[in-house]
This record gives structure tokens, C-alpha cells and sequence, in this order.
């Protein structure tokens, strides 16, 4: 039984609740225990960086602080927070001032940070800490015939932490085909979905998200997986209108990766919160000829 | 009563690189008052020691006044130590007698503060004259000069080394492991500037060194062991085993066409084409016997077939043929084993090996050669589509801390000859992105100027990816350039239908083990060291080994056969004096002191240190050991000492620095 | 003879996590740029605003709406061959202009982070209905319908929160904000 430190970051609890659910039906059935951190806040998105860095690490450094209580790893669904906690622990590990200041703030809340957390986003729990075999044995109903795209987006692999692939990584593509999907060639995989932008700069945004969409329909994929609820948000709820501003018909499934995993795991759709997309999944699943649950 | 020394002491001003920090007047007659029961009769300081006139100066001193000892305070000795060393030969005075304290480099280049830096000068000054006391007559070690030269390496720059001292009348011995000479320069089909054919002139160069009375040409060949040092190197080559009788082969290609395996031809055709398992790598080949590719071969995986052997007409098929060691002895080698192309797969967003019209510069040489797979003609990977829009990128791996940080010299200059080449053989538009553009030799920029008149675009901006995920009307079917044309500041998608990556050059991928097979080293990026960056490019810091064209660092083909000559130069200059003067600072082992232990001859980094099994001691060959000290530390018995740099020596020096020997007090240096 | 600091040099000061001026390690390969899904939108490319940061062009550079359209993708970052933290970089002109109250005219962005921010300083967690107001005015007629549209879609389907979150310990969580920022610039 492998335990972690849950993060489900704010959009967990309405926004993407379908992702909070999925990941604790997947995650519970590969024996691993996902422990809701105490107390939680905010990891800060974007924007705590755009007002004070110092404070941007202090916010996020209270929830590792947090974490090292319970001597275990963080994961974090929402690449944003995985990101911003990973390098506030990168930073803090390499900048003994920085590590002082923060402290000396975290001390208000009886808290220290001593830099013996680990954070892993949620995706890499299942592309590391649980083999292939071990997945595919819990695969009751392989989707077969359902074309994915496996979109990575930017936050999960950018800024490069060690040497690993940041231009071509399979990892996502490798649990895809454990679950008995077929993961497409999808070129734009590793672009942006425009974040923030949608609220900022919505144009521009919704150009990002039309050409990730285009791209989905040329590689043939008949549902785009993501990793983040912002991008799943983005993806799905303003297709509406990048077809009003590009004069386009996109009517695309967006589901998150631990819906996908769970369908073929054979739990419920309700238990996975599948039914509160705007764009259904069914005619996809009837379509590859997998039962409606 | 020991007989005293009499030393004289120079301290120089150097103009005020010394004078304007230290007080050299007042240094100077310190050590004439202090150092004076030392041995100091004479202290001088001097505008410009190492002028004539302070030359002569010391001089001056020998003769008139007996001085058995010399110390130059004055800058460090990597400079002038010659300069003052020759001057006391010259009053009869051996050389090795005189010290140099470097209160430049140590004192007044690297403090501001006057009263300490002056300070320090006398301390230096006072650890060489306790050191010189002990210092002995050295006479330089002389060791004769093999005539013989090795080149290993067949490319345009050894080639080039070969001919000119084959051509000097010595012999060479010239090894290379394809089993053609020519290297990359053959699989080319045009030179820049020129646009000279490059096998037309490679190809006579090629046959000269494979008929020279005066070369061995070994080819198929590599280095096994070197044994030895300068002017005396023992080399153990191992000839691989073509499978075909030189002897009897004439080189008239049946077995080649009556083949039945064909094999992808990674190295000369870059993979673009194909080979048998017996051939030769092209046409031209020198020498022209063909070689059995054993990994590829049916008859050595199956042991059928045997194609060849039955249509040889000269029965030249060896099939049981083995490997030959073949020992050789030279005075000298040069190094010239060349470069690899940068991988282009490493940049994944380049999608060279994923999209199939993209394609590397050396694959494209191999496209435009007319001897080549598509005899010339410059189509897509399917081989008959003539491409009508082609982007050519500059400084693939190149220029970019992610993969080689340095700029590799020539793909300026190797793109602008792709797009003429383009543009001379198909109707096709082309583009070139760069980032800079790079032609400084003679005739470069004019011939920059010629492709802007042929109507080449070319865009400012570093690719940033090529994809064939269409976005825009009119991308269907393309590979589209993703760039921002930074002198208009707008990001471009450009839809072409072939790329052609400029790749970087980058050091062998076994330089290192060449490097160290020789004793010498490389550096961060792999390249081989040269002796001095700007004026000694060709030698290395191991006398003897000599290194030419691109396994220094990338550079042209003009520069490679300069370098060649450069190299073949110094070596005729070393066999021409028959012998050569080895420094004396060697370390030497008392054979009374040694225990046999061996760890010495682990430690050197030379492979100076001859274990006698008769006598169980160790002894060092004076001629290949390079003054490191290594075994002097390392010994556990304190047997080994090394010459120049005594214990003695070393330790009065320490004490002269701490100024123990002098009588009378000095103030503390303030803090 | 004042002593004035380049510009460069005071973005560089707000660069916490990078050495140095890393401006000034700038080739102008345009990598970035070409890189870059937002660049078509910008004033001035990335590349341009490093151009304009090391000739000290401060108001243009705060005139322009550059940083205030990057995605942080990172993407730039990870293919620049100088190794230049270019997002890092587009986050410190945030603050900087943030910080001075100097930008261009009509960007959603300022006032989104500052809401933003406030909010969380208020709670400790997100709540996005409040951060509305921030930019829904900054909408045309059709966005602002199209907004709502969404909005009562999400509500709809339950994926929108109603009340606001709070973490538990806000009253200490307010006090450790306090010893980095004086509280008064957030409430």
C-alpha cells in the first residue's frame, strides 16, 4: 500500500470534481492511499508570482511545511500546483536565504519547512510508481477502439527538472495503451492550452485552444485526455466559443486521464463524475462499441 | 666548511608592472644587506631584465665577479625563464644554476596593497636564493629521432601530413579505419567557396599517398598500443582482415556485383543508400581491394553462399584470413582522425527520424553527389519527388548550451553551398534560417553575396520546430518551419517540402580513447588539446605527438590541410636534427630506497615507471617522464626524487619564504 | 555624479531565482519567439522585449502588453540555447510593473492578479465567482453574454462553487502573509 500526501488543489472541489473523484476511485484500487493534506491552501496558480515571489514561495512553501509533518509525498493532480510546489522545494533546497526568510514566515503558523518532501504530479504516480502489468491487471474492460489524444500540456514536463524528455515524452501514451486504448499521434500534445489567458487575454487563448482542437480532429482522436483541470477547463467549457470566433463545429470530448482509467476498470460513470462535461463521452464509448453504463 | 655560493640577485622593474607596486629599490638592497651570509654578493634592479642590456648585465656578473648562482626576480617564468637561462649559458654558466622568482605573476599583478606586495617580493626572493644554493648542474637529455612518422587518420589533413614528409623523403606510415582513405571530404560533392568537384580534387591526393614509395598505407587499420616517447615510439597496429588477398585483388569489382547481400550503408552513404557485404565504400577507393563486412556476410553468419569467391577471377577471396598485428617504431605521430556529425535525433522538435523529408547536411552531400544514390538528383526520401520549396537550417546543435555550445565553423557556409546547389539543379524556392551568418575566409563573403543574387530568402530567426501539423490553409502535405523572422519581428509559419539540417561537427565519438591511448588530453568538449590556443595549434603537450585538422576543432578544409602541413612541418624539423634536447626535470629513483611496491608505476600518467623483475625496482625512463611529481608524493619510502625539485630544494625554499634564516627580525606584514 | 541602475539591471533585481542579468546572455536567435503559441498576439515578441531591456527602453518595454500575454508555457525557456529563464523573465515584469502601477491601457491581467491575490488572502483558497468583477467588465456585449452562458452551464452541471472555501488556521495564515508584505498594500 503505497500512501501520499493528497493536494487536490482548489479546483478539486467543484470545478473538476470529476478529476478529484476519478483519481481517488483509480488510485484506491491500485492500492494506493491518497491522504488529503490538512489544512491546504492555495498553491498560487500563476498569479502570486505576478505581485511578490518571496510571498508566491511562502504560500506554497506552507503546504510542503505541512506535508513534512506527515513524513510523506506530495501529489498533485493540477499540473499548476504540481509545478509551483516542485520548484518552491527546488528553490528552497538550493537557496539557504530564500529557505530563511520563508521559515521565519511559516513560523506564524507554527510551521517549518526542512525540505524532506518529494512532489510528484499525479500522472507520474501511475507511469512510475505502478507498473504496466499492474494496471492492466485491474483492466476490466480494455477501450478498445477508442482513439485518444494524450494531452500532456506545458506545466507537467516544463521548466525540464532533470534530464527527462521535454519535447516527446510517451509516458502518457504508455498508460493509454495499458488501459487498451489507443493513443494517437497528437503533434501538439506539448502546447498550451492559454492557462490564465482565457480570463486575460481570451482571444488569444481561444486561438490556442482552437489549434489544440483542430490537431485533436486531424490525428483522428475521438476524446483529448488531459492531466490538468485548467487545461480540461479551457479545452471543453469555451468550445462554444472558439466556434463562435473561428467560425468553427467543434463538438470534442475532453475527459481527464483517471476517467479513462476508471472506465476500464469497470467502475461507475457516477463514481467517476462522467456526465458533467458539456460534451458527452457516450457517443464516443457507444460509437467504439463499449457498453453505457 | 662547506664552500659558500656566490649568488647574484636581479630584480627587475618590468617598466611599472613591477615597479609601479613593489619597491624594487628597496627589495633590492634588502637582499643584498639580508641574504648576504647566503651567499648574495651582488643585488641589481633593472628596468627590463630580460632586454640585451639586462642580460648582459648578469653576464657581466658571472664573469667578473665568479657568481656560481643566479636568481631573476622578474615575471614568471613560463616567459623569460629561457630567456635568462640562455643568458648564463652563454657566460659559461650552466643554465640549470639559474632560479626565477615570479614577483609579477605573484605579487605586484595580484595585490593593490604597495607595503604587503614589497614585502612579499623580499620572502619570495628569499625562498629562490635558499632554493638556488641547492640547485645542481643539469645537462639536458638527449634522445635520437626516429625517422619514421606515423599519421593516423586518412582524412584530407592527414593525407596532406603524409605527402609532405613522404615527399621530404622520410617514411610514414599512414592508418586509417575505413577501408578507403578520403574521410568525410569523399562523401561530399562540392567545396565552398570554390565549388570545386570534391573528389576531383581529393581523389589524386589519394591515389599519390596510396602509391608513395615512402607510405605504408594501412588501411582497414587502427591503433592498438602505443609504447614509448619521443623519437622513439613503438606503435601496435592491428591490420583487420579485409578476407581478400592484396596481393593477387585487382580491384575489378565481380565479387562485389555478383553479391547478393546488400547491406544499408551507414557510413559513407549516411544511410541513404545501400552496399553489398563485400565493397568497397566508393568508385575511388584507395586502396582498391574490397573488404568482406564479416557482421553482414552469409557465409560467415550461415556459412553458404560464397558468391565471390567462386567469380573472382583471380581467386583473391580469403575467407579464413586473419586480423595482423604489425609492430612499427617512429620518431614522431600526428593525429588527424577527424570529426562525427552532430546527432540530429537528439532534437526531437527538429523531427529529423520522425518526419521523413527531413534530412542532415551529410545526407544531403550524399543526395547532390552525382555518384551518389540518386545519381545526383535532389528528390524527397521517396527518391523521385523533386522537392518545391526547401528550408535550410543553420546551426543545428550548434550555438546552444542545450546540446554544443560553441559555433562548429562551417554550416554557414556549407548552407549557402546547399542552396546554390538547390537552386542550380531544381526550380525549387528556397529558404535559409540563421541566426548569424558566419563567411570570414577568402572569397566567403562574395560568395554570400552570389546566393543573395540567386534569390535565396533568407530569414533571421533560429528555427524553433518543424512539424507536419497543419493549422493554416495550404499546409496540407508540407513540413511546416516554425521561426520569428526577427528583423520583421513577426513569427512565421513556413511550409516546405524538404529541410535540410545543418548539423555541427563534434569530436570523434572514441576521441577520448584515442586521446588517451597517445597521452594526451582533451578538453570539456572532446576536442584534443593543442599546446598553445593561438600559437602553437598543431602540437600537444606530449613531445612527439602531434595533432591536425578537425580532431582539434571544427574548422575547413583549407585549414585542415594547413594544419597537416603545419604538422608534417614540425616533424620533418624534429627528424632533420636527428636528435632531440629533453628537459631535465625528471624524477629518478634510488634503487637502494626501493622496495618494490609498484604503486609508482600505477600512478604515472605517462607509463614512465619500467618495473625490473630481476631486481624488484622500479626505475624511471628519463626520456618519457614529464617532471610531474606524481611518484615523488606517491612513493612510501621517499625513494624517488625528482631532479630540479628536491626535497632540498623544495623545503629550503618554505624556509626562505618564512624568512627563518634570516638574522634579523622583519615587522609583521600588516593585515 | 547618481549612481542609476539600468534597467536591466532592475529587472534582474527582481529575479529572485536567477543569477546575474540574463538579459544580457541574449543572442537574439528569435528561439523564443518563434517558439512562443501566444506571439502572434503580442506587441513585441519575446526576443524584441530582451532587445528593448538591455537598451534600457523602460517605458516601451512597460507600454507593451508582452508579458501580460505569456501562458508560462515554459516553452521558450526549455529551447533557448542561452539557457535564459525567459518566462522567470516575463514574471518579473510583472511585478515590475505591478509594483510601479505603470501599464498599458485596458489589460485584464493587473487587476485579475491583484483580485486574485486579495482573495486568496482573504480565505487561502480560490473561490472564482468573487474574481468576476475584476474582468467581466472589461468584456464586450457578446463575451459578457457568452460568459454568463458558461457560467450558468458549470452551475448547472454542479461544477461551480457556491461558498466560498476558507482554510482553518486563516488567522495565523494572515499573519505569516504579514511578515513578508506589509498588509495594508492587499486588503
Amino acid at each position: 500500500m503505497k500512501e501520499f500526501a493528497y493536494f487536490p488543489g482548489c479546483s478539486l472541489e467543484k470545478m473538476a470534481e470529476s478529476y478529484h473523484l476519478s483519481a481517488l476511485e483509480t488510485t484506491k484500487k491500485l492500492n494506493i492511499k491518497l491522504q488529503e493534506l490538512d489544512d491546504w491552501n492555495c498553491c498560487g496558480a500563476t498569479t502570486y508570482f505576478y505581485i511578490d515571489e518571496l510571498l508566491a514561495y511562502t504560500l506554497c512553501a506552507r503546504n510542503l511545511a505541512i506535508a513534512e509533518k506527515t513524513g510523506l509525498d506530495i501529489v498533485a493532480p493540477c499540473s499548476a500546483c504540481y509545478k509551483n510546489m516542485y520548484f518552491t522545494a527546488a528553490h528552497l533546497a538550493k537557496d539557504a536565504d530564500l529557505a530563511e526568510h520563508v521559515n521565519f514566515a511559516l513560523e506564524e503558523d507554527d510551521l517549518q519547512y526542512n525540505g524532506q518532501v518529494n512532489i510528484k504530479h499525479l500522472i507520474e504516480v501511475f507511469a512510475q510508481d505502478v507498473t504496466a502489468e499492474e494496471i492492466k491487471s485491474k483492466v476490466t474492460r480494455p477501450l478498445e477502439g477508442i482513439r485518444v489524444a494524450p494531452y500532456y500540456g506545458c506545466q507537467i514536463v516544463r521548466p525540464q527538472k532533470e534530464k527527462e524528455d521535454v519535447e516527446q515524452p510517451q509516458f502518457f501514451e504508455g498508460i493509454l495503451s495499458a488501459i487498451g486504448a489507443t493513443p494517437v499521434n497528437y503533434p501538439l500534445k506539448m502546447r498550451c492550452c492559454g492557462g490564465s489567458l482565457i480570463i486575460s487575454s481570451r482571444t488569444a487563448a481561444l486561438s490556442m485552444v482552437r489549434n489544440l482542437l483542430q490537431c485533436a480532429v486531424d490525428s483522428q482522436a475521438t476524446v483529448i485526455a488531459t492531466a490538468c483541470p485548467m487545461c480540461q477547463v479551457n479545452l471543453e467549457c469555451y468550445q462554444q466559443q472558439v466556434n463562435q470566433e473561428f467560425g468553427a463545429n467543434f463538438s470534442f470530448p475532453v475527459l481527464y486521464f483517471t476517467q479513462l482509467i476508471g472506465l476500464a476498470f469497470g467502475i461507475s460513470h457516477k463514481k467517476l463524475g462522467i456526465g458533467k462535461e458539456f460534451i458527452s463521452f457516450a457517443p464516443s464509448l457507444l460509437q467504439a462499441g463499449q457498453r453505457k453504463d | 666548511m662547506e664552500k659558500k655560493e656566490k649568488i647574484g640577485v636581479y630584480v627587475c622593474h618590468c617598466g611599472t608592472n613591477i615597479a609601479g607596486v613593489v619597491n624594487v629599490g628597496e627589495v633590492s638592497n634588502w637582499a643584498a644587506e639580508n641574504l648576504k651570509d647566503q651567499g648574495v654578493v651582488v643585488s641589481r634592479d633593472y628596468k627590463f631584465m630580460c632586454s640585451s642590456l639586462g642580460q648582459e648585465l648578469i653576464q657581466k656578473d658571472i664573469k667578473e665577479q665568479g657568481l656560481t648562482r643566479v636568481v631573476v626576480a622578474a615575471c614568471s617564468p613560463h616567459l623569460h625563464e629561457a630567456t635568462f637561462r640562455n643568458a648564463c649559458k652563454g657566460a659559461d654558466l650552466n643554465p640549470y644554476l639559474c632560479e626565477l622568482v615570479s614577483i609579477r605573476e605573484q605579487a605586484s599583478w595580484i595585490h593593490t596593497d604597495k607595503v604587503a606586495a614589497t614585502e612579499k617580493s623580499k620572502a619570495l626572493i628569499s625562498g629562490g636564493v635558499a632554493r638556488v644554493v641547492h640547485n645542481e648542474p643539469l645537462e639536458p637529455l638527449h634522445v635520437p629521432i626516429h625517422p619514421a612518422t606515423l599519421v593516423v587518420g586518412g582524412g584530407i589533413a592527414g593525407i596532406q601530413a603524409a605527402l609532405e614528409i613522404a615527399d621530404a623523403g622520410f617514411h610514414v606510415y599512414l592508418v586509417e579505419r575505413e577501408p578507403s582513405v578520403g574521410g568525410h571530404m569523399a562523401q561530399f560533392d562540392k567545396t565552398f567557396p570554390t565549388l570545386d568537384c570534391s573528389a576531383c580534387i581529393l581523389t589524386p591526393r589519394m591515389v599519390q599517398v596510396g602509391s608513395h614509395p615512402n607510405i605504408t598505407l594501412l588501411t582497414y587499420s587502427e591503433v592498438e598500443k602505443v609504447d614509448g616517447y619521443v623519437g622513439n615510439f613503438v606503435v601496435s597496429i592491428r591490420k583487420r582482415a579485409r578476407s581478400v588477398d592484396e596481393a593477387s585483388c585487382t580491384g575489378c569489382g565481380i565479387c562485389w556485383e555478383k553479391c547478393p547481400k546488400k547491406v544499408v550503408d551507414d557510413v559513407f552513404e549516411a544511410g541513404m543508400g545501400n552496399r553489398k557485404a563485400v565493397y568497397v565504400p566508393f568508385p575511388q577507393a584507395v586502396p582498391k581491394y574490397p573488404v568482406i563486412d564479416r557482421e553482414n556476410c552469409t557465409f560467415y553468419i550461415k556459412g553458404t553462399c560464397k558468391a565471390c569467391e567462386k567469380f573472382c577471377p583471380t581467386n583473391s577471396i580469403k575467407f579464413d584470413q586473419e586480423d595482423e598485428i604489425i609492430n612499427v617504431e617512429v620518431g614522431n605521430v600526428i593525429l588527424a582522425t577527424g570529426y562525427d556529425a552532430f546527432d540530429a535525433r537528439r532534437i526531437t522538435q527538429y523531427g529529423y527520424g520522425r518526419l521523413a523529408n527531413v534530412f542532415t547536411s551529410l545526407e544531403f552531400e550524399r543526395l547532390s553527389n552525382a555518384a551518389g544514390p540518386t545519381s545526383g538528383n535532389i528528390v524527397l526520401r521517396d527518391g523521385k519527388t523533386a522537392p518545391k520549396v526547401v528550408g535550410i537550417v543553420h546551426c543545428v546543435g550548434s550555438r546552444d548550451k542545450n546540446y554544443n555550445e560553441y559555433c562548429s565553423a562551417i554550416c554557414c557556409m556549407q548552407s549557402l553551398k546547399f542552396a546554390h546547389l538547390v537552386h542550380e539543379r531544381t526550380g525549387a524556392e528556397i529558404y535559409n534560417f540563421y541566426i548569424d551568418i558566419r563567411t570570414p575566409a577568402k572569397g566567403y563573403e562574395e560568395f554570400y553575396h552570389r546566393l543573395l543574387d540567386e534569390g535565396t530568402h533568407f530569414v533571421r530567426g533560429k528555427v524553433a520546430e518543424i512539424s507536419d501539423a497543419v493549422r493554416l490553409p495550404g499546409e496540407e502535405g508540407k513540413l511546416i518551419i516554425q521561426v520569428e523572422d526577427t528583423l520583421t519581428g513577426n513569427q512565421l509559419r513556413v511550409p516546405v517540402d524538404m529541410a535540410i539540417l545543418s548539423v555541427g561537427l563534434e569530436p570523434r565519438r572514441d576521441a577520448k580513447n584515442v586521446a588517451k591511448q597517445f597521452g594526451i588530453s582533451c578538453s570539456s568538449d572532446g576536442w584534443l588539446i593543442e599546446r598553445h590556443p593561438k600559437l602553437d595549434p598543431v602540437a600537444t603537450v606530449t613531445e612527439g605527438i602531434y595533432i591536425a585538422g578537425c580532431v582539434q576543432g571544427p574548422k575547413d578544409i583549407p585549414a585542415s590541410v594547413a594544419q597537416g602541413a603545419a604538422a608534417a612541418a614540425r616533424v620533418l624539423g624534429k627528424i632533420q636534427q636527428k636528435e632531440i634536447a629533453l628537459e631535465p626535470i625528471r624524477a629518478s629513483i634510488r634503487e637502494e630506497q626501493c622496495s618494490g611496491c609498484r604503486i609508482c608505476n600505477n600512478v604515472c600518467p605517462f607509463n614512465a615507471i619500467l618495473f625490473h623483475e630481476d631486481k624488484m625496482v622500479s626505475e624511471v625512463n628519463p626520456a618519457l617522464c614529464q617532471g610531474c611529481g606524481t611518484c615523488v608524493a606517491a612513493c612510501p619510502a621517499g625513494a624517488i626524487s625528482g631532479t630540479g625539485f628536491s626535497n632540498q630544494q623544495i623545503l629550503s625554499q618554505i624556509e626562505g619564504l618564512m624568512l627563518l634564516n634570516i638574522k634579523t627580525q622583519i615587522d609583521t606584514v600588516p593585515a | 555624479m547618481t549612481d542609476t541602475i539600468a534597467f536591466s539591471q532592475e529587472v534582474s533585481n527582481l529575479l529572485h531565482a536567477a543569477e546575474g542579468e540574463p538579459t544580457r546572455a541574449c543572442i537574439q536567435c528569435g528561439t523564443c519567439s518563434g517558439t512562443c503559441p501566444v506571439a502572434g498576439y503580442m506587441d513585441h515578441t519575446p526576443r524584441q522585449i530582451i532587445a528593448m531591456i538591455n537598451a534600457g527602453y523602460k517605458d516601451q518595454v512597460l507600454e507593451s502588453n508582452t508579458f501580460w500575454y505569456c501562458a508560462s508555457c515554459y516553452h521558450c525557456t526549455v529551447r533557448c540555447p542561452q539557457d535564459i529563464n525567459i518566462t522567470e523573465l516575463m514574471y518579473a515584469l510583472k511585478r515590475y510593473s505591478i509594483w510601479k502601477g505603470k501599464h498599458k491601457e485596458g489589460l485584464v491581467g493587473p487587476t485579475f492578479s491583484e483580485a486574485f491575490v486579495k482573495m486568496i488572502v482573504r480565505g487561502g483558497r480560490s473561490f472564482e465567482p468573487i474574481l468576476a468583477p475584476s474582468y467581466i467588465f472589461s468584456f464586450n456585449l457578446r463575451e459578457m453574454l457568452q460568459e454568463v452562458t458558461n457560467a450558468t452551464e458549470l452551475l448547472l452541471k454542479g461544477r461551480l462553487p457556491v461558498i466560498p472555501a476558507r482554510i482553518k488556521r486563516l488567522a495565523s495564515f494572515k499573519r505569516m502573509i504579514g511578515r513578508i508584505i506589509p498588509m495594508g498594500g492587499l486588503e
